[in-house]
């Protein structure tokens, strides 16, 4: 086994974790939600993208712009249907909703698009690097690239901006954030749209690497609930860290036995370590 | 002719599932006025304040009218009525625990109306100099004395036109009781229309206007600080024997 390439490869495929998570993580930890729909909005993003490439002849630059326009609308679309249900907390019934809302996206997604994978090539997936016996793409660089940006730009908006700070009040106790003359429900679909437009980012980012289904989604799904979990609870670098560690374990998983048990072996490292750390490895308020 | 009241609240009726926690007629607050309402644990106190703002951490089923400046307000949302000048401080969590206190009084109010001073961090720091040195310790580190402080810090810096102050006192040694309702009373001096409720009827009867007493959501007695503290259903609740 090429351990180098091997962690390359982790280092990788953790960034890209991170970033498809990254949305949920925000969603979780400012407006205490989940959408299950997440997959599904990831796959529609890879396919906009592919989309607005082969189809409108845009180049990858503004295709990318154009899934996440898709993304936030789709996901205004999702907080409008079910505005009642947040302001309740009622996550139960969000739940079932959203997970609703994939199939529909799902199919909506096949009669558009057919059920036949695509190649989403752009001009970063096409290129190749070389280095000794290392390989990876310029496609590779630019996911922990733009990974990194968007948690430093997450981190820095939290911690100073006022829409930042408005996010950290609805967090922690949104009933107080009333009297503060903040209006909790733009709050909300402000969160949602990042996580709309974060997931088709993402999508826009990792799904190059591999041909593209309108039946994927089910895996994003279940990665970024790892990510989240595992990251603490709306935790911003706990997510990060988490991303990382799992797409590393996802490497050498996969190198070392098999890699189709990974997302197997995943869940009983989710398992395992809640058992002993119920918080998740980083436990620090909402939105942090 | 008489001047509209700052705030006035009318047929307020709030109901948690079906049980009436508060029926009130009548209660209002001019301007620059101090009004206290106090009565016993459970009484109503806290629902009529969170029903005058329109918001409450339980699900209450309200209606009334209120009025601010003569102007109903009862059909928006406290966001909206924080925005026209109804701060309301509530009791038990009264600030954000994971922000600094430098953060804690970053909202500020955007070009108030008439009748209204929106507070600098700095004049908010001279009002309650322990603020400042403490400006950047999270919430979470603070006394129950520098919450009380920073949350009506909070609501200065909104530019209140009346300040609703839910149990101030609760949890507080008694000098810093009369500090915190001292600092109210002087700025109700300087024209701030206050609703102050309280269980500590001594404290609340030294820096208080007039007086409304409420028991099990109705209002039973209302005057002036003066008359209410001969009047005898006061004296004999709450005050002690040689008040009488």
């Amino acid at each position: 086994m090429n351990v180098t390439q091997q962690i390359l490869n982790g280092l990788v495929i953790g960034h890209s974790y991170a970033l498809i998570a990254i949305g949920w993580t925000v969603l979780l930890g400012v407006a205490k939600l989940v959408n299950f729909a997440h997959g599904q909005m990831y796959m529609l993003g890879a396919f906009v993208t592919w989309s607005a490439i082969s189809q409108f002849g845009l180049p990858y630059f503004l295709a990318i712009p154009t899934a996440m326009i898709v993304g936030v609308a789709v996901a205004f679309l999702m907080q409008r249907v079910m505005l009642g249900l947040t302001l309740k907390q009622d996550l139960v019934s969000i739940m079932i909703v959203t997970l609703g809302f994939g199939h529909v996206l799902h199919g909506a997604a096949g009669l558009i698009f057919g059920s036949t994978g695509k190649l989403l090539d752009t001009p970063f997936s096409l290129r190749d690097v070389y280095y000794e016996d290392l390989w990876f793409t310029h496609q590779d660089i630019l996911i922990v690239v733009v990974t990194v940006l968007v948690f430093l730009m997450l981190k820095l908006a939290l911690d100073r901006t006022t829409m930042g700070r408005y996010a950290r009040m609805v967090a922690e106790d949104p009933d107080l954030a009333r009297l503060d003359g903040i209006d909790v429900r733009k709050v909300y679909f402000g969160v949602f749209a990042f996580q709309g437009a974060a997931v088709a980012l993402a999508a826009a980012m990792v799904a190059p690497r591999t041909p593209i289904l309108t039946s994927m989604g089910f895996e994003e799904v279940i990665i970024t609930f790892a990510v989240v979990v595992l990251g603490g609870i709306g935790s911003v670098w706990g997510s990060y860290v988490a991303g990382v560690a799992l797409g590393m374990f996802t490497a050498f998983f996969g190198a070392l036995v098999s890699p189709a048990y990974t997302t197997a072996a995943m869940f009983v490292v989710l398992l395992t370590l809640l058992v002993l750390r119920p918080g998740g490895l980083a436990v620090g308020p909402g939105g942090r | 002719m008489t001047r509209t009241p700052v705030l006035s609240l009318e047929k307020i009726v709030a109901r948690y599932s079906g049980n009436t926690a508060v029926q009130l007629d009548e209660l209002h607050v001019d301007e620059g006025e101090l009004v206290g309402v106090v009565g016993a644990n459970g009484a109503g106190k806290s629902t009529l304040v969170n029903a005058a703002m329109g918001w409450s951490r339980g699900k209450p089923a309200v209606s009334g009218s209120v009025r601010l400046d003569g102007k109903d307000v009862s059909g928006q949302p406290a966001h909206r009525r924080v925005a026209q000048g109804m701060l309301l401080i509530p009791e038990g969590k009264l600030i954000f625990t994971s922000l600094s206190v430098d953060e804690n009084l970053l909202s500020e109010a955007h070009d108030p109306g008439p009748g209204r001073k929106a507070y600098s961090r700095e004049e908010v720091f001279e009002l309650f100099p322990r603020l400042r040195e403490r400006r950047n310790h999270l919430g979470s580190q603070l006394s129950g004395g520098e919450r009380q402080m920073l949350g009506i810090g909070r609501a200065l810096r909104l530019a209140p036109r009346v300040l609703l102050l839910d149990e101030p006192s609760i949890g507080l040694a008694p000098q810093l009781v009369s500090r915190v309702l001292s600092t109210v009373r002087e700025l109700a001096e300087g024209g701030l229309s206050v609703l102050l409720v309280e269980q500590n009827v001594k404290a609340a009867i030294r820096v208080v206007h007039r007086l409304a007493l409420i028991e099990r959501g109705k209002l039973v007695v209302e005057g002036t600080a003066d008359e209410m503290r001969d009047d005898p259903r006061i004296a004999e609740a709450y005050l002690g024997a040689n008040h009488g």
